[in-house]
């Protein structure tokens, strides 16, 4: 019993940081307003139906004014003096009045929520459009269901917002402005009296906002971690399962949730003061009219009907006053959502794709590699000084040891990322000068990950080329071997990959998406590790494909066993992100250095002596 | 519905004092008016200033009491909602960890999250939003109906009739928008879905230059939300109209009830019903808002409990504590499995015994099995036919938390989780010791690696875990089975992006842990080095035996060999043995 009268004051408090200290609140209140400014600005080209919007909140506040006072006189004429005259002309008109109000009601609501809608739409599709923008560097860092949490959770806090808010607000104002006036026409005087509760108000608030304010963005923090932390987990399900880490898990999720849990309670909390300290300012104003009228009307300087009226006037200044201080929660998580989302839009984007056009079709792929250096971030260079060249449809392989830099070799190629040093040329024209878009055009990719969509196997293939018909998407997939498996699925073509991907295997996931690389058609083709989860059988299958394919393509190949680059023309040895051998095969068996290690190494069986290396090296 | 309501259960005395509170601010404004009063009657009509004071003293006092009640109002009112949504979310999630794997293809991952969070905070909301303004709304509505009924019944029969319609009205709404709410929010669970397959699959995108057809796809998504939030809320919006202008008709028609009425019919009544009515009319807006409120929370809370709702079929229910695994000989005795949405057997009477400390090879072709195969040992599925036995016990008669923890399981896909080197290998094992933990790195061959990153073990992966090469990640996701030094070993096709070199160190650092493994492999290096090798076509077991057996009598063991090692390889193999 005693516990819950306690707990609700047990909330440890949260830090404001230091860095809005050192800001200080005038340019919080800068932030504030830039931040309104922008959502403005999506409501920009629809400024034409919001002016509809707040005639109509003009007319309805003056209909809410306007009915109450004929009814006054209504009763005046029709009740009191009982004069039988037009009363039914007078309901009528009456009738018509409600109807306008009621009408005009309707049409500002229905038209804000298509303005805010609109806008709210157009929020996120500049949103995700800024996502295909960003350089993949970023997403290397982000968590996926933090940047999702922006999406929905602090677009949700505008979309409500501006459904309600506005309105509300606007509506306010007017009444709020229409109830001065009326009070300054009756007495200037005791109107300056309560309006001295203004200045407190003003203080007030501050107080208040300065705090939620920030209260308001780590409340939308937290709940974006927390969101990332759910969509790691539940994507991570089957290693939380089979490590049996429930626990582990639960207790991270917890410790995320409490953060959460007292960031909102701080930022409700607080927040809450406001229509608290609305009401008793309000409960002031009509104490300081009573008090000060009482002393006036005493003196004989106003009368006793003024303060009636006054204190009237009062209770209505009161109205408004609520429902701007009850939308000002909202408006407040509504700028922490939007903050966070334009911080987003912010973001460096890759360079406009302004490069010098070169249509894909054209593209050769003659590829230099000129003493290029890389690294992905502060760390040490993963790749450092490469140089190579590759003629149009030769082959080149990149082998060696797991981290040293092979993959980031082919990102590099594609401009997935920007190049520190050296320059990479296709066709004798540095790629950072090309169209990205043309370039990748002219690229076709089998990625470590066999990505596939939550959607139809055919779709999938489909991806490579988005007009192939359906023929043209079975021809690809009896090239990549995947036809036959696929024919025994329930579904067929139009089988339905799940998340879990359960439905089909990893391997037959790299088959899929050899075949939609296959679809494409391009003149540089990139394979890593494509057969990598493929049974060796099979791929000796698609390997005569695959080879086909290749056939005047350049092409790189990463890959660990032997068939498949054996045939290169060209084999890389890559270590610690530099070449140390390059040539054909029988040139590197030759010389006995790595790639003659990571070859007898693979035919250990039959090596059962040194000696039988000349026989190795004969039938190889 | 209820059953999310029942979580406010532990707070209701915080409700209550809530409520209380708020009461007694609504007290507060309700008898200003009357101490105004005071002050006009005893004060300046008879001429006393200080009676003046004394009441505009005490109007000062309760104003005080108003504004004392209120902030306390909102430390209560925060503490009940926020606390209500922080043990929904905890029960979610613990819900959501004991779902089997037949229960998540139920829903989607984005489905999970938006009922999480999005959906969660609907209801948080409007708890919030109640604790503070909801009783004022219909108190005042009833209060101003008795009111008006208590000064003249027959002028305000009217509303008597008028009333119940509204709240008619009302939860008929309620209960139509809630299913449109409904319909929104799974519009946002899509919506979701293609912002998170995206966000995973920008490579590709990116690769493919599927930009414009994945924002198209977007908008699509986009735009089915939009009309339906337009929609939904367009039916919201007859609401306060409909109410308003019912409100006002009636006071024109209690007007002319007592203009065509008897004569004896006093003007104050009639100003005091028609004030009564007008405050109704005022709060009538709020009452709508409330109702809009409460539509959107019942679809959450309805989308909430069919989470909590969803049957785990997958317990504890058989398990027998007495039954421990210390040896780890794994049986399957004719075990068929199909996925649960799904007709086709993937696995088809298998039947195979590896006694403890033994090694099994798993070979065949691409879908023929394996994986599956691998994923029953930790009963990640049920089966329905035959069953898988550990020492002795079928594994349903197995604690599932002892089963899981004697297993360590290496799958095909590396995933690792946000956090340093170190938290991943932990993962394996909680209490490790960091020698534990070390020893495990140089067993999977990814000590030395791990040294040179930036920050050693320290250094921190990314949700993707793009700072490391596939290999890398493959390699500490073995560190992090090897750790726990399991009773079984599980590698799904681990080593496939290992290059041989590496491969070969880490099978042979594998031979000193006492434990039975079963390994996929497409290498058959890597199968010869196993005391049996089980392969599988279309989830049936072809063969079983030693290399040296597979070798000479199977067709498709000689193939799969033929495949690596070229046509005259096997002849020589086949001599050699």
């Amino acid at each position: 019993m005693l516990k819950s009268l306690i707990e609700p004051f047990r909330y440890e408090k949260l830090k404001l940081t230091n860095e809005s200290k050192v800001k200080k609140s005038s340019s919080k209140v800068k932030d504030w307003k830039g931040t309104l400014k922008r959502i403005w600005g999506y409501m920009s080209d629809q400024k034409v139906l919001f002016f509809f919007v707040l005639l109509m909140v003009f007319i309805s506040t003056a209909l809410t004014i306007l009915g109450p006072f004929l009814v006054g006189k209504g009763i005046d004429i029709y009740i009191v003096e009982k004069s039988g005259n037009h009363f039914f002309f007078f309901f009528v008109v009456l009738v018509l009045i409600y109807a306008l109000h009621s009408l005009s009601i309707w049409l500002q609501n229905i038209w804000m929520i298509k303005v805010a809608q609109n806008t709210v739409y157009k929020i996120r599709s500049d949103l995700f459009r800024q996502f295909h923008l960003l350089p993949i560097s970023f997403f290397d860092q982000k968590k996926t269901g933090e940047l999702m949490s922006r999406m929905t959770n602090d677009v949700e806090n505008v979309s409500s917002t501006l459904n309600s808010s506005v309105i509300q607000i606007s509506s306010s104002v007017l009444t709020l402005i229409g109830v001065v006036s009326v009070m300054l026409w009756m007495s200037p005087f005791l109107t300056i009296i309560t309006l001295i509760v203004v200045p407190l108000l003003v203080v007030g608030m501050k107080w208040i906002t300065r705090r939620t304010g920030q209260l308001f963005k780590e409340q939308q923090r937290s709940l974006g971690e927390l969101n990332g932390y759910i969509e790691e987990t539940i994507t991570g399900q089957r290693i939380v399962k089979t490590f049996s880490q429930e626990n582990r898990v639960m207790h991270e999720f917890l410790e995320k949730n409490e953060r959460l849990r007292r960031s909102s309670f701080w930022a409700q909390t607080i927040s809450g003061f406001i229509p608290k300290l609305m009401h008793v300012l309000n409960n002031l104003s009509f104490t300081l009219i009573a008090g000060f009228g009482g002393i006036f009307a005493l003196k004989g300087w106003i009368t006793i009907g003024t303060i009636v009226v006054f204190a009237e006037y009062a209770r209505q200044f009161t109205r408004p006053l609520n429902d701007l201080a009850n939308q000002f929660n909202t408006l407040l998580s509504a700028v922490a959502g939007a903050e966070r989302v334009f911080d987003l839009l912010d973001e460096q984007a890759e360079e406009a794709d302004f490069g010098e056009y070169v249509q894909s079709a054209n593209i050769k792929g003659d590829i230099v590699f000129d003493r290029v250096s890389f690294s992905y971030g502060e760390e040490s260079q993963t790749i450092k000084n490469i140089s190579f060249h590759v003629s149009p449809g030769e082959t080149a392989a990149l082998v060696g040891a797991t981290g040293a830099g092979k993959t980031t070799i082919i990102n590099l190629l594609a401009r997935f990322y920007e190049i520190n040093e050296g320059r990479i040329l296709i066709d004798g024209k540095d790629i950072s000068k090309l169209r990205r878009s043309e370039l990748r055009q002219a690229m076709g990719f089998v990625l470590q990950d066999p990505f596939l969509f939550h959607t139809t196997i055919r779709e999938n293939i489909r991806y490579g080329r988005l007009d192939a018909t359906d023929e043209e998407v079975e021809e690809a997939a009896k090239l990549a071997n995947a036809h036959s498996f696929i024919k025994n699925l329930p579904d067929q073509y139009d089988t339905i990959i799940n998340e879990g991907g359960t439905s089909i295997s990893q391997g037959q996931k790299q088959l899929l998406s050899i075949a939609r690389a296959i679809l494409k058609n391009p003149s540089i083709l990139l394979l890593d590790e494509a057969t990598s989860s493929i049974d060796t059988v099979t791929e000796l299958k698609i390997q005569e494909a695959l080879e086909r394919l290749m056939k005047g393509r350049t092409s790189f190949v990463i890959a660990h066993r032997l068939n498949t680059i054996k045939k290169a023309d060209q084999i890389f040895v890559i270590q610690d992100g530099r070449i140390v051998e390059k040539g054909s095969h029988d040139e590197l068996l030759e010389k006995e250095g790595f790639y003659f290690d990571l070859v007898t190494n693979q035919l250990k069986p039959q090596l059962k002596t040194k000696d039988m290396l000349s026989e190795i090296k004969d039938h190889i | 519905m209820k059953e999310v309501a029942s979580f406010l259960k532990p707070y209701r005395l915080a409700v209550v004092i809530a409520l209380a509170l708020m009461l007694t601010e609504l007290t507060v404004e309700l008898v200003q008016p009357l101490f105004m009063a005071k002050i006009v009657d005893d004060g300046i009509l008879k001429r006393d200033l200080s009676a003046v004071v004394h009441w505009g003293l005490v109007m000062v006092g309760v104003s005080a009491l108003a504004f004392a009640a209120g902030i306390i109002n909102s430390f209560f009112a925060a503490h009940v909602s926020q606390s209500f949504g922080f043990d929904i979310r905890k029960v979610l999630f613990g819900k959501i960890q004991s779902f089997s794997f037949a229960n998540y293809n139920q829903f989607s991952n984005s489905s999970f999250i938006t009922r999480m969070t999005n959906d969660v905070s609907q209801v948080q909301n409007t708890i919030f939003m109640g604790l503070r303004i909801m009783l004022r709304a219909p108190l005042l509505v009833v209060g101003g109906a008795v009111m008006a009924l208590a000064v003249n019944f027959t002028l305000s029969f009217i509303l008597i009739v008028i009333l119940p319609c509204l709240i008619f009205f009302l939860l008929w709404m309620m209960k139509r928008a809630g299913s449109m709410f409904r319909i929104v929010q799974e519009k946002l669970d899509t919506v979701n879905k293609v912002i998170q397959e995206n966000l995973t699959n920008m490579r590709l995108i990116k690769a493919f230059l599927r930009n414009d057809y994945e924002v198209n796809r977007f908008q699509k998504a986009n735009k089915d939300l939009k009309d339906q939030t337009i929609s939904v809320l367009r039916f919201m919006e007859i609401m306060q109209p409909v109410l308003l202008f019912v409100m006002n008709v009636s006071i024109l028609i209690i007007l002319w009830a007592a203009h065509a009425g008897p004569s004896e019919v006093k003007v104050g009544e009639v100003v005091a019903i028609v004030n009564y009515s007008t405050r109704i009319i005022s709060v009538l807006s709020m009452l709508s808002f409330i109702v809009s409120g409460f539509s959107r929370a019942k679809a959450s809370s309805l989308r909430i409990s069919e989470v909590l709702q969803t049957e785990v079929k997958l317990t504890d229910e058989l398990a027998e504590s007495s039954h421990q695994i210390t040896e780890g000989k794994i049986e399957f005795r004719s075990v068929s499995f199909a996925y649960p949405d799904s007709a086709v057997k993937v696995l088809d009477d298998v039947s195979f015994t590896v006694n403890a400390g033994e090694t099994m090879a798993v070979m065949g072709a691409t879908g023929s099995g394996k994986s599956t195969l691998l994923n029953l040992i930790p009963r990640l599925y049920d089966l329905e036919k035959g069953a898988v036995y550990i020492d002795g016990f079928d594994i349903r008669t197995i604690k599932l938390e002892h089963l899981r923890r004697s297993i360590g399981m290496v799958p095909q896909e590396s995933l690792l989780f946000t956090g340093t080197v170190k938290d991943n290998i932990l993962w394996g094992k909680e209490d490790a010791t960091m020698e534990e933990i070390i020893a495990a790195a140089k067993d999977a061959q990814i000590h030395d690696t791990i040294l040179k990153l930036p920050h050693g073990y320290d250094t921190l992966i990314s949700q993707k875990g793009v700072n490391l090469s596939g290999g890398q990640k493959q390699r500490i996701s073995i560190a992090r089975a090897l750790v726990r030094k399991p009773k079984i070993l599980l590698l799904d096709d681990s080593t496939s992006a290992l290059d041989l070199k590496t491969e070969r160190k880490l099978l042979q650092a594998l031979m000193k842990y006492p434990c039975t493994t079963l390994i996929i492999t497409q290498k058959i290096l890597t199968a010869m080095a196993a005391d049996q090798i089980l392969l599988l076509e279309n989830g049936k077991v072809l063969a079983k035996g030693r290399h040296d057996e597979l070798i000479r009598s199977v067709p498709l063991y000689q193939k799969i060999y033929e495949s690596q090692y070229g046509k005259d390889g096997i002849r020589h193999a086949q001599k050699s043995y």
